[in-house]
């Protein structure tokens, strides 16, 4: 062991002492969140690990960027293996794989550090490209400083890594299989071999103390990423497992519970502190965010930043008042008197969130933006009673009448009225029996134009036999609207309601035209006891149509290109694309279907969601204003939806353009195809 | 300072209103009910003055009515009041004076400085019972404020009369009742409903004595016939005219 051997052995030990403890840090601030069991259906979660993780199946869909990044992350972990030689190396000179490894597996080892160090270098290189020149404007919002500084040691510590191949091959002591070094060397010709020994050596150091520096760069960086994101994506819940989109349950009965939702990060679990170890501020969230590009103040990245903002802020806080023997200054009082609401998020933020899920699916480390959303704004209103003023009275009426509308009960059945549909109570009274309950909903039941989807829909099954029946007054709202709200407590009192009507019935298959109805009855409804095959119209007209159940005309009627816009219940929460599209081409044989530029788990939201229905939309551009641009530029002469809340925000976009191009309900389209019942 | 504001239990009005068989009272089958609106902007009212004042010791809630107006003296309480009664009495009588006179009874002994009521209650649209309280106990009353200053043991009312303000100054102890605009009631949070759990409500007979005022009969109002469509062109006109004049009479 020579002394360079001795100086690499000193190196390599303060910068793993220096690591562990930031590693362990960074480990125990993760306690300061509550706890959360992650480790259920490790089978789900490993298919996530290797799909997402290491298959980066989520930064693919930005084909571009998301191949330069998989292939710099691929490329890493090849290189690990050449890391692992290098350090051993250090300790003892002599040391290649070549040692351990036989012959048939060291020559592609040697092949594929070369051609992964230029696999590598090219997109990094294009990375600094993007970053410096390109500048693409999801990347304005926070600072690129640190991504610079991360990409120019990447360049480095690859180019150090060629420069130590060439200069070896120079010097002949290089392995075989050196193909790309080869390719260089001419251009090194002129170099003596004791030049090129100095120059390998100096690549060397430079390249394994880069390594380490890089290690303990980390940790207090967004790059930390690199670290914690395939741990992030075994934990995470956003593609499963368990139901997707389904908000966190809630004890609303705990003994001793004093805090309900999050003010601060104490309240929000460990997994969502991962989740800001996790985010590199790509930005890729925000970008397809509804309410940032229409010009709101919410970011979902920034929610995610300034999540791990605090915790640091909080955690070095409580750490430095632990060190100097738990008294507090008064600026660290001060610190600890902040919280994450108010303090770093403002309540603008969280109201002009739409739910729509968008941040989640893009997300390629599997970051739940929305979960931290939700749990602020449960605090905001369970805790504070704090929200916009528009909302009063859709809670008060969900209170009072058990729908976001001020209507009587009395008059939910109305569209039925000599449509000879029965109610579920007139069929017990008979003694008779449904197949199916048709779930109306509260826009079904009030709004004049979703009557008619009520109606059509009512006409599909009629058309079809199906034995089905409603609750007709005895209807409620379910409570999601209050859920999104962030109203627990009311929502749960609405659920709990329904879930007894239900069972009171028996009912065990429901049908539901609203992606709102079908999303809580059928992912909610069992975290509190309520357990029903829940489908949607969408799915279940299509099902009929297959079975050949409803009678459609065969003329092929008019050429007409119709394009379908994506609920965001039915699509990113329920992965639901293809029903309502097939529908269509069975009701309409000769349609034509274009898709708007953001469409299916890319769909853009009409911008109802979370709540936003009952809200004003004062700042920037209307989201469905927006969005209804989007689907006319696709020169549609139908626009389809699935949804009653797209129906109206979509309606009045369209309108609002001045246009006259219809938009209808998929159970409309069908409808209208649907051949005169015959009477005998 | 001790604040108490008086509210009733009334049916929510988005539903359909029948009347019993015998044409005596409202059917209570499928009724829902809430706090009167008008109460809850006086409960609103009292809860800001008690943030606004350091000096407001308390807000008690007061309730004439069954058993289960105590889900309505909850909710106060969940807003932020400190204190319930809840006068019992099986059915509330259709005459004021009773109702105020058990009332009357019930804040006299409380000893409150300030005595706050909805200025109507939704349902019968009497909006007696705050005057005829002030009438029994001797105390000032302004009606229908829609503003509302205390400093020291004075009052200052604001009340909206037509197309002018009014505005009125009082001793305390004083009877108030309050009209919209005042203020927007606060939605009760969770935490205000498990808080409201654990406060204190007090259940006793309401004293009532006669009452001289009873329901004689209710009835709906007719319904109104539905409208008729003659057609969507000009060839309805003559055929609208001659219905104006002959059945409608209007021409």
């Amino acid at each position: 062991m020579g002394v360079s051997n001795l100086v690499f052995a000193v190196i390599l030990a303060v910068a793993l002492g220096f690591f562990a403890r930031s590693a362990k840090r960074l480990k125990r601030w993760l306690n300061i969140g509550h706890e959360e069991v992650r480790t259920d259906h490790p089978d789900q979660r490993t298919k996530n690990f290797l799909l997402i993780g290491l298959g980066q199946s989520k930064i693919l869909r930005d084909p571009v960027g998301g191949m330069m990044h998989a292939l710099v992350f691929w490329g890493f972990c090849v290189l690990g293996l050449g890391t692992l030689e290098i350090m051993i190396q250090g300790l003892y000179t002599p040391f290649t794989w070549d040692v351990i490894l036989p012959r048939f597996l060291y020559l592609p080892y040697v092949v594929s550090q070369e051609i992964f160090a230029v696999f590598v270098l090219i997109p990094v290189v294009y990375l600094l490209y993007r970053r410096l020149v390109i500048k693409p404007k999801r990347f304005a919002e926070v600072s690129g400083a640190d991504a610079v500084f991360i990409l120019s040691m990447i360049a480095t510590l690859m180019l150090t890594l060629l420069l130590l191949f060439v200069m070896e091959l120079r010097t002949g002591a290089s392995p075989d299989g050196r193909i790309i070094s080869g390719l260089l060397l001419p251009l090194f010709s002129s170099v003596s071999a004791e030049t090129a020994h100095l120059v390998a050596r100096g690549s060397w150091w430079i390249h394994a103390v880069l390594i380490l520096y890089f290690l303990n760069h980390l940790p207090g960086s967004k790059h930390l990423h690199v670290l914690t994101s395939l741990i992030n994506v075994w934990f995470s819940n956003t593609s499963g497992p368990g139901r997707i989109g389904a908000m966190r349950p809630m004890d609303l009965e705990a003994e001793n519970a004093e805090q309900f939702g999050a003010s601060d990060v104490e309240h929000l679990s460990w997994k969502n502190l991962l989740d800001g170890y996790s985010c590199t501020e790509c930005g890729r969230c925000t970008a397809v965010c509804p309410a940032n590009t229409t010009g709101k103040l919410l970011s979902p990245r920034m929610i995610v930043v300034k999540t791990r903002a605090r915790l640091t802020e909080k955690a070095t806080t409580l750490d430095a008042i632990a060190a100097s023997g738990g008294t507090a200054s008064e600026a660290q009082t001060a610190v600890l008197a902040k919280n994450l609401l108010d303090d770093w998020i403002t309540e603008e933020e969280l109201w002009a969130c739409t739910s729509c899920r968008a941040c989640v699916t893009e997300c390629p480390v599997s970051i739940d933006q929305l979960d931290i959303i939700n749990e602020l704004r449960r605090d905001l209103v369970l805790m504070e009673s704090r929200f916009p003023d528009e909302l009063a009275p859709a809670l008060t009426s969900l209170e009072r009448n058990g729908s976001p509308w001020a209507f009587s009960a009395s008059d939910r059945a109305q569209w039925a009225e000599g449509m000879d549909i029965p109610t579920m109570a007139e069929l017990v009274e008979k003694g008779e029996k449904a197949d199916i309950l048709f779930w109306v909903g509260c826009m079904g039941s009030f709004d004049d134009r979703a009557k008619k989807i009520t109606v059509a829909f009512a006409r599909i099954l009629q058309a079809a036999n199906v034995r089905f029946a409603i609750l007709g007054q005895e209807e409620t709202c379910h409570g999601d609207p209050a859920r999104r709200m962030g109203n627990e407590y009311l929502y749960q009192m609405l659920a709990k309601g329904v879930i007894e009507t239900l069972d009171g019935y028996n009912v065990k298959t429901i049908v539901t035209f609203c992606p709102h109805c079908f999303h809580q009855m059928g992912s909610e409804f069992p975290d509190i006891g309520g357990n029903y095959e829940v489908i949607h119209h969408t799915d279940y007209i299509e099902r009929l149509l297959e079975a050949g159940r409803v009678p459609l005309d065969t003329e092929h009627g008019q050429r007409l290109k119709v394009a379908y816009h994506d609920s965001c219940y039915l699509g990113r929460y329920n992965e639901i694309y293809d029903a309502p599209r097939n529908t269509l081409k069975r009701a309409l044989p000769i349609m034509e279907l274009v898709e708007p530029p953001r469409t299916k788990s890319r769909g853009m939201c009409c911008g109802a969601g979370g709540g936003r229905m009952w809200m004003e939309e004062n700042v920037g551009k209307r989201v469905n204003v927006e969005r209804s641009e989007e689907l006319l530029a696709t020169g549609a002469d139908q626009i389809a939806v699935a949804c009653p809340f797209c129906m109206t925000m979509i309606t009045d976009g369209v309108t609002g353009a001045g246009s006259s191009v219809p938009v209808l309900d998929i159970s409309e389209v069908v409808a209208s195809r649907l051949l005169p019942i015959v009477s005998v | 300072m001790k604040i108490a504001v008086c509210i009733k239990r009334v049916p929510v009005m988005e539903v359909k209103f029948a009347i019993t068989a015998d044409g005596s009272r409202v059917d209570e089958a499928g009724l829902k009910y809430d706090v009167n609106d008008f109460d809850l902007w006086a409960i609103e009212a009292a809860l800001q003055l008690k943030e606004k004042n350091g000096n407001v010791g308390e807000v008690a809630v007061i309730s004439l009515g069954p058993d289960a107006a105590q889900e309505q003296i909850r909710k106060a309480l969940a807003m932020g009041a400190d204190r319930g009664v809840l006068l019992k009495a099986d059915s509330i009588p259709a005459d004021g004076l009773a109702i105020a006179r058990a009332l009357a009874a019930e804040i006299k002994e409380g000893g409150y400085d300030l005595v706050l009521f909805g200025r109507i209650a939704i349902d019968s649209m009497n909006q007696m019972t705050g005057p005829m309280v002030a009438e029994l106990l001797d105390l000032p009353c302004v009606t229908n404020v829609f503003k509302l200053d205390i400093s020291g043991s004075t009052g200052r009312a604001e009340r909206a009369l037509e197309g002018a303000t009014e505005v009125m100054e009082f001793p305390l102890p004083a009877v108030l009742t309050i009209d919209d605009g005042l203020n927007k009631e606060r939605l009760p949070s969770l935490k205000g409903i498990m808080a409201a759990k654990k406060k204190p409500l007090d259940v006793k007979p309401a004293q009532l004595g006669d009452a001289k005022v009873t329901v004689h009969k209710m009835a709906l109002p007719p319904e109104r016939a539905a409208g008729r469509i003659l057609g969507d062109s000009s060839a309805a006109v003559p055929e609208l005219v001659r219905l104006l004049q002959t059945e409608a009479k209007v021409l």
